[in-house]
């Protein structure tokens, strides 16, 4: 759910970011801002706004991955080929159809590295969001695990926590490639 | 309608943060119908220039008048999909295939569905791609000649009735280069499309241009003429240089083959006819080779008579027939066909590769002598009213 939210946000951050260049840097410098407060603190910080539980840890994580997501995007748009852009724009194709129909669909593989990077790395710190009262994998690690050393299973349930999210985040990173094989159009493929 | 398609009037361009002008006042008429050549040096604002015409540069001050209408000021997409728009480089689009690179304007002009299918299969075809072969493949599965000829089809989608070229064939390697253009000018022959060609290479402005416009910095024109009025009678030193030495080799890229008396009436035999009648047409007659040609009268083998000796099949006798030219090209065409082909003649055929005749080296040393003549003329009659003459 924050990745989506998040690159949602992201990419279109990311295209304002693109588009006019005084704000390339300010939107750059303020989503790196973000993934600089550990999140722990981060998590802490939004408890008094939004209260114990889920909402807290999904609203920072939709943060922290706006970062690759817009850089990634800025950099996706910024890698499409001029010549390509110039001969849509001499074609007669407006500002949004070349956006829409040749900028994104070229900057697209870059952007998708983007999102998958940031969606790993969300995978990371989710486990921490069950010190704000958040569910989760992180749970198994820390209520059923550090909280209760020495006593027996608690090493378990840390290692099988910690397994369980490495599983996860291999068996995402291979979703994202179907999702690439399956969104990227054939002609940018090698 | 007028005889002029494009009038640009006092064109200027100043990039923002500089003084100093890249283009200065251009004014120009460039006639319907006509290939125009912009040339010049590297930094003369011939590409500014071009690109001012369809406004992808927004011009400083200055009109720009399209077939009788000033479109200085109308809407730039509007207008830009009644030009059509070829860049150096190619810039297909790689996401999408070639039949939809191809469709680009059509599909943003609206047109239904199956009349764009047939105008792209036309296209394709035009440019020579097999459209079931090239249609759905993708632009980096082409090769850099194969892109550029997309490249042109994309441009004449709607059938503007503009065409602006921005170098074209500058990235592609010599000898693909010769066919594109001289593919090009056969397409033109039946287009008749207004085009305004930019190149950096005189060479090719001789060649493509039915005028040609020399440009010194800040697009001034130093000359706006014919190819044959600039390689006989330049206007100024800076054009002198600019053509540069050779301008009688030069003039051989002028002159088309339809131009010259080409031999129609060598010996010819078919691979129909056999080995006897084929030897005995040989013996009677003064030719000391029969080109052997195939059911379509295209020209397959050279024979000559030890090559008889041989049992062999006909068509596997004497030499692979070499040098084939199209009656547009231009001589320096032959003679550089002929030199690669190490064959003393070159073959004329048409574009369906049917034989028409053929055209040796004294054909071309007799066409070289005759514009010597001329041109030696045309300075004598220069010299006899030049007025420093008369005084001395």
């Amino acid at each position: 759910m924050p990745v989506l939210v998040g690159a949602v946000l992201a990419v279109a951050l990311g295209i304002l970011a693109h588009r006019y260049r005084p704000l390339r840097t300010s939107i750059l410098n303020l989503t790196s801002w973000f993934l600089t407060i550990p999140s722990l603190a981060f998590f802490a910080l939004l408890i008094p706004v939004v209260g114990i539980g889920d909402t807290a840890p999904i609203i920072a994580m939709t943060f922290y991955a706006l970062l690759p997501i817009v850089r990634n995007t800025v950099a996706g748009l910024t890698s499409v080929d001029q010549a390509i852009v110039e001969a849509a724009k001499g074609m007669g194709m407006g500002a949004r159809a070349r956006l829409i129909k040749i900028e994104l669909p070229n900057a697209w593989p870059v952007i998708l590295a983007g999102i998958r990077v940031a969606t790993l790395l969300i995978i990371g710190i989710t486990a921490i969001a069950a010190l704000v009262g958040g569910g989760g994998l992180g749970q198994e690690i820390y209520s059923r695990g550090i909280n209760r050393i020495p006593s027996p299973g608690s090493l378990e349930a840390i290692l099988g926590g910690t397994g369980i999210i490495v599983l996860l985040a291999v068996i995402v990173d291979t979703i994202y490639l179907g999702i690439g094989r399956l969104t990227i159009p054939r002609g940018l493929r090698d | 309608m007028t005889d002029t398609m494009i009038e640009l009037r006092e064109l200027t361009k100043i990039y923002p943060g500089t003084d100093i002008p890249a283009v200065e006042s251009l004014t120009m008429d460039i006639p319907r119908g006509e290939i125009v050549v912009f040339v010049g040096p590297s930094g003369c604002g011939k590409t500014t220039s071009l690109k001012m015409i369809n406004r992808i540069i927004e011009p400083s001050s200055g009109h720009i008048v399209l077939d009788g209408e000033d479109v200085t000021n109308v809407d730039p997409d509007q207008l830009r999909r009644r030009i059509g728009y070829v860049i150096q480089q190619i810039g297909l689009f790689p996401h999408i295939r070639i039949g939809d690179n191809v469709a680009t304007v059509p599909n943003l002009l609206g047109w239904d569905k199956e009349r764009t299918r047939a105008r792209v299969d036309e296209l394709l075809d035009i440019v020579g791609l097999d459209p079931d072969i090239y249609r759905s493949r993708f632009p980096k599965e082409l090769s850099g000649g194969q892109r550029q000829r997309v490249g042109v089809a994309r441009a004449l989608a709607a059938d503007p009735p503009v065409l602006l070229m921005d170098e074209p064939f500058g990235a592609i390697d010599p000898i693909t280069r010769t066919r594109l253009q001289n593919e090009f000018l056969r397409l033109q022959d039946e287009l008749q499309k207004t085009i305004v060609f930019v190149t950096h290479d005189i060479d090719e402005a001789i060649k493509m241009g039915d005028r040609i416009a020399i440009l010194e910095q800040k697009s001034i024109p130093a000359q706006f003429a014919t190819p044959e009025e600039i390689l006989t009678a330049p206007a100024n030193e800076f054009v002198e240089d600019f053509v540069g030495a050779g301008a009688t080799l030069k003039r051989l890229k002028l002159t088309r083959i339809r131009e010259i008396d080409i031999i129609d009436d060598c010996l010819t035999g078919s691979i129909t006819e056999d080995k006897h009648t084929l030897r005995r047409k040989l013996d009677e007659s003064d030719w000391t080779a029969l080109l052997l040609l195939d059911e379509q009268h295209r020209p397959i083998r050279w024979l000559r008579a030890p090559d008889f000796r041989h049992d062999r099949p006909v068509d596997q006798m004497g030499l692979p027939a070499v040098a084939f030219v199209e009656p547009h090209a231009t001589l320096s065409d032959a003679l550089e066909e002929m030199l690669i082909g190490s064959a003393g003649v070159a073959i004329v055929i048409d574009s369906r590769g049917t034989f028409q005749g053929i055209l040796d080296i004294d054909t071309i040393i007799n066409s070289i002598q005759l514009m010597r003549d001329e041109s030696a003329e045309f300075y004598r009659a220069e010299k006899l009213i030049d007025p420093a003459e008369v005084v001395s």
